[in-house]
């Protein structure tokens, strides 16, 4: 199965740090679980590195090292950091996400479908969820305003672009109708990051479409929508 | 100047003795550069001291966890200015954990994470990006200085996208095949 890296100009915006913390999150995962993303990243990281050298240095004022002795002579070396411990129920789920993770959190099952978990992250012109599909289980066709980014964290999905498994990233352009079914095997789980509403092209879409226009359920209510 | 191989010293000497003689340097090496390179994107001198002077003090919290075989020092500091720039700048009143990214996944083959990058000095990257042809630096330097995306960079200078994208890409394709040339 071929591989699916997310675009190299996104490995750029976000080792530049130029990411909103809902894709940043989508690319962290990716590139924990690829390691040629993960290259690439460290490539960035040291241009990064060679830029900062680079810099003539800037005026600081007489007293910005004093202060910041000041500083660390109240603050401890820290213990060598160690990667979060996976979290019982969420083996899956790679470092970057543990922190997501919060107590409690439970899947929920939508439209009798599929099962998501609604991750807080701050900003809000993203959606960022986790989605669960059982083998052969499929997403409401549906097609995107805004972009999306997916990053495959357990089984497999295909769809028209290709089939993914896990580490493997796909972006979603606006205006692209797709329709992504679970693989056989363990159940799909996938980190969804939605930039603006979508409308449901299905027919799925033709009975919910006019109940979330008139507000007779609200996007939140229904994950498809935003998926 | 401080060379790579120093600067990794001084940090080494935070994380084992907590030695502040050695922060001093290391202080006094990069905090400027950081200032300068926040500056670069528009920053006031006075918030881009603070990042700096923020970034620094990372430098003292999380030493233990700077792995010289993983990234060279000026490596490690870019990736803790740049999340500073973002907490402190960015996210203004809502700042969240960013430590995580401190700690590289390791995979399940060991030699997959080692980076093909940590021999090389900043001299060498510094000079592979100065032979990058002008338009294509351009672009990177853009994403770096100014935390910007590649959709705002090619909006702000009313290029087509897929003129943009491939910028990005030719350029990682040739720093990589250099890199990669190098480390042969």
């Amino acid at each position: 199965m071929s591989r699916h890296p997310a675009p190299e100009e996104l490995l750029l915006d976000y080792a530049a740090g130029a990411l909103s913390d809902g894709p940043a999150l989508a690319l962290a995962l990716h590139v924990a679980l690829d390691p040629e993303s993960r290259q690439t990243v460290d490539q960035l990281n040291a241009v990064g590195g060679a830029l900062i050298e680079g810099e003539p240095e800037a005026l600081l004022d007489d007293a910005a090292l004093e202060r910041a002795l000041a500083r660390v002579s109240k603050v401890m070396v820290e213990p060598r950091a160690v990667p979060s411990a996976r979290r019982l129920g969420f083996e899956w789920a790679p470092p970057p996400l543990v922190p997501h993770l919060r107590p409690g959190m439970g899947w929920r099952r939508i439209l009798g479908q599929f099962d998501e978990i609604r991750l807080d992250v701050p900003g809000d012109a993203y959606r960022v969820s986790l989605l669960r599909l059982e083998p052969g289980r499929g997403l409401p066709e549906h097609k995107h305003a805004g972009y999306e980014y997916t990053v495959c964290l357990q089984g497999g999905y295909t769809d028209a672009t290709g089939s993914y498994s896990v580490g493997d990233f796909a972006v979603g352009p606006g205006g692209e109708r797709h329709e992504p079914i679970a693989d056989p095997g363990e159940p799909c789980i996938a980190l969804i990051v939605v930039e603006k509403p979508i409308v449901l092209t299905g027919p799925w879409g033709r009975w919910l479409n006019p109940l979330v226009s008139r507000g007779i359920i609200g996007r939140g209510d229904v994950p498809a929508l935003n998926v | 100047m401080l060379s790579a191989d120093e600067a990794a010293d001084l940090i080494e000497a935070i994380a084992s003795r907590q030695d502040r003689a050695a922060f001093a340097n290391l202080f006094r090496h990069f905090a400027p550069r950081v200032k300068a390179f926040i500056m670069r994107g528009g920053t006031d001198a006075e918030a881009a001291q603070e990042v700096s002077q923020e970034a620094l003090i990372m430098v003292w919290r999380k030493a233990a966890s700077f792995d010289r075989s993983r990234a060279s020092a000026a490596t490690w500091i870019y990736t803790i200015a740049r999340n500073k720039r973002i907490d402190l700048l960015r996210r203004g009143a809502r700042p969240i954990d960013t430590e995580d990214w401190l700690v590289v996944y390791a995979p399940e083959e060991e030699d997959a994470g080692k980076s093909i990058l940590v021999g090389q000095s900043y001299t060498r990257v510094k000079e592979l990006l100065e032979g990058l042809p002008k338009d294509q630096l351009v672009v990177i330097q853009k994403a770096f200085f100014e935390d910007k995306t590649h959709t705002v960079i090619a909006d702000e200078m009313k290029l087509p996208l897929g003129t943009v994208k491939s910028r990005i890409r030719l350029a990682l394709r040739r720093l990589r095949q250099e890199l990669e040339k190098d480390e042969s």
